[in-house]
């Protein structure tokens, strides 16, 4: 099959005219003395034998889980169509992305509902994100998750989805439905629809709080202050995200900058607007998520 | 009046040259998906199609067609039927351990799964063959330091040698070195060694059913069985003896689950009436593949499970599959790990092959963990601060591994 695209790519060349890409159309000004560069790329390039599947990056198109890394493309902040859409990204060392599985509380196929233990078995650095991430070993599959601060190898964590009546004195690592857990823990990997899988507080060394239980909600701080109503059945970790003393590294110089694939920013001087500055306001209004549909209403 | 467009283009230098060296598109992100509209079905609506028409036509729908099936069988273009159409396609799964399997809790697993008591160490009386003045190799240090320097600096026209290439060669150059016993131990006469073989064995414990399969690597096999190691009473105090378990982690970690299997599949590699059918010793390497890289204890795992399945399958063959609670002649593998510098010996009794509950009597296996045969073999000095610290050559012999190595090639012969 291969030979076969071969050798219908190279007919097409010989047979028709060249195609001409209006990027490589060549106006040579010809001056007096100077050379017409002869080798002109006229060719219609053609696809060789290499695997289709690396035509395209197809890092969020696998369906299946794997604790492998993946490598992946740089996209130096360009999108699809090839202009940057975030400046200031480029460069830095590869990458590998090691899948984590955000969602906490996710059953092995047969054993639905009931909690379940795991074991920590390596915590390591991730090269994608400023946590560290651990994984996870329990029955018959493995996982990656974002460890928190005091997780070391060995561990045992459990995994709950239980609300009981009685508050439940939760042990750093374990994941439990907001509403089984006393006020004013410190938690992390906070889900704001129950089965969503954790969006907020995953970032090195943060943690939220849970304020106060008003009946089947609970609202939590997040780190920047904000608080947000979601519903108790919403699981989260309890403790710190690990990595905690993240935010007080040097990064020394701008070489080291560039490793993390952090471009210079221009350096022409601008002046600064009304956004610049310190602004002392109050606190916005506590973001409801209750009321929005969650995944069990499809 | 004309307006005269400049239309600038890019320097000669600039032009933008179309990469014919990589095939794949250099772009990271992929663009939006767009969701194709939905087709709605009414039934009992026919469709009118451009089928008929030979040609595109808008506003009639796309024909659909049969998918076309040769006519004949062309084994290039096979497609495989899914998993639930197969002829062997059954619901419970199937464990299965292969030779690139690396299972998470290692030892303590590979016992689980086999019902086996690990102890470390070998046994003395194995240990004391080799102290024999009649069962050593005249100058034998000498010899075994020549097999290393052979292996580590001589078999090569570059630098050196590589991991897989070394240990290959220092293994075959012992078994070379025992086997110029024979004149005066004709029972190692009675021996061959064979490679690739395929190994199956399937048992099952508690309600899983376990197999395995694969190539382990170098087999030495004889025409006499191995005599028992361990007397009956120690084997019926086997039946004390409680397994590890490793609460959460649970035992079938890691092994390949199939749908489609054989059951009651076993097969000791050969067929027939093989003039040797007796497991001796399992000789393992260190594979070169990057995919399965085996830590030391997923190196030993690997040596238990496939001892294992050696003397399981050799069982089924003597006795049937029905499993048995206590096999009158136990039988005994052995097996000999290396990395190039670092040995594994293991030495394997099954007692039983009635494994299917956790009590009762169990295998038996007396694993030497880390045996070093020499210290440093360098092709260049270690040199820190302009002191040499590791000479080259060959540094820190050590003879007692050798005997090891002698004395489990000559358990049976001696």
């Amino acid at each position: 099959m291969a030979l076969s695209c071969l050798t219908r790519a190279l007919r097409s060349l010989t047979l028709s005219q060249p195609a001409l890409l209006s990027s490589q159309t060549p106006v040579v000004q010809l001056k007096l003395g100077t050379l017409v560069p002869s080798t002109v790329s006229q060719c219609r390039g053609f696809l060789t034998t290499a695997s289709l599947k690396h035509n395209r990056a197809y890092l969020k198109q696998l369906d299946k889980y794997t604790i492998r890394p993946i490598g992946i493309k740089k996209s130096g902040g360009r999108d699809h169509t090839g202009k940057i859409r975030t400046r200031g990204i480029g460069g830095g060392h590869k990458q590998k992305h090691r899948w984590v599985d955000f969602q906490r509380l996710r059953y092995e196929p047969n054993k639905e509902g009931q909690p379940f233990e795991e074991k920590v078995v390596e915590v390591r650095y991730d090269p994608c994100r400023s946590a560290d991430i651990a994984l996870l070993a329990g029955g018959n599959r493995k996982r990656w998750i974002v460890a928190t601060e005091k997780m070391q190898a060995g561990d045992i964590i459990k995994t709950s989805g239980v609300i009981g009546r009685m508050a439940v004195s939760a042990n750093e690592g374990d994941a439990y439905p907001l509403g089984a857990l006393p006020v004013g823990t410190l938690v992390n990997n906070l889900e704001i629809q129950p089965g969503r899988g954790s969006k907020y507080i995953r970032a090195a060394g943060t943690s939220g709080v849970l304020l106060r239980k008003v009946n089947g909600t609970a609202i939590v701080q997040l780190p920047s202050k904000q608080q947000v109503q979601v519903l108790e059945t919403c699981i989260v970790t309890v403790g710190r995200v690990s990595n905690i003393d993240h935010n007080k590294r040097i990064i020394g110089k701008a070489g080291r900058n560039r490793w993390l694939g952090i471009r210079p920013s221009s350096g022409l001087w601008k002046r600064k607007g009304g956004w610049a500055g310190r602004k002392i306001k109050p606190l916005p209004p506590m973001k409801n998520y209750v009321n929005l549909p969650s995944i069990s209403a499809n | 009046m004309t307006l005269i467009c400049k239309r600038k283009y890019p320097p000669s230098s600039l032009q933008t040259r179309r990469n014919l060296r990589v095939s794949h598109c250099f772009a990271a992100r992929v663009p939006p998906q767009k969701k194709p509209r939905e087709k709605v079905e009414i039934p009992g609506l026919e469709m009118v199609t451009y089928g008929d028409r030979m040609h595109y036509v808008p506003g009639l729908a796309k024909p659909v067609y049969p998918p076309w099936e040769m006519s004949f069988k062309d084994p290039r273009y096979y497609r495989s039927p899914p998993a639930q159409e197969m002829a062997l396609y059954k619901d419970k799964p199937c464990y299965v351990f292969n030779q690139r399997t690396s299972i998470l809790e290692g030892v303590r697993q590979a016992a689980w799964l086999t019902k086996t008591h690990v102890r470390p160490g070998l046994l003395p009386h194995l240990v004391s063959l080799a102290a024999k003045p009649e069962n050593q190799l005249p100058d034998q240090d000498e010899r075994v330091q020549n097999a290393i320097k052979h292996s580590r600096f001589w078999d090569t026209t570059e630098p050196r040698p590589r991991k897989e290439k070394y240990s290959n060669t220092l293994l075959l150059n012992l078994l070379h070195l025992c086997a110029t016993l024979q004149p005066t131990h004709p029972a190692v006469g009675r021996r061959i060694l064979a490679e690739n073989y395929s190994l199956a064995a399937t048992w099952k414990r508690g309600e899983d059913l376990f197999q395995i399969r694969g190539r382990n690597g170098l087999l030495h096999c004889s025409m006499d069985p191995l005599p028992r190691i361990c007397g009956e009473q120690e084997v019926l105090e086997t039946s004390d003896q409680v397994l590890e378990s490793f609460y959460p982690v649970s035992p079938t970690i890691d092994l390949q689950q199939v749908s489609v299997y054989k059951e009651e599949m076993n097969c000791t590699g050969f067929r027939g009436e093989y003039p040797y059918p007796h497991a001796h010793t399992l000789y393992f390497l260190e594979t070169s593949d990057p995919n399965c890289q085996l830590r030391p204890e997923q190196f030993r795992a690997k040596m238990i499970m496939f001892t294992f399945g050696n003397a399981l399958a050799r069982a089924h063959k003597l006795y049937g599959t029905q499993p048995q609670s206590l096999l009158e002649r136990p039988i005994t593998v052995q097996a000999v790990g290396t990395n190039g510098r670092i040995f594994q010996f293991l030495v394997f009794q099954l007692n039983t092959t009635d494994l299917s509950g956790d009590d009762g009597i169990k295998n038996q296996a007396w694993l030497d963990e880390d045996v070093e045969l020499y210290d440093f073999a360098k092709v260049r000095p270690f040199i820190k601060r302009k002191e040499v610290k590791v000479p080259a050559g060959l540094a820190g012999y050590k003879p007692e591994t050798f005997s090891k190595f002698l004395a489990l090639y000559l358990h049976g012969a001696a």
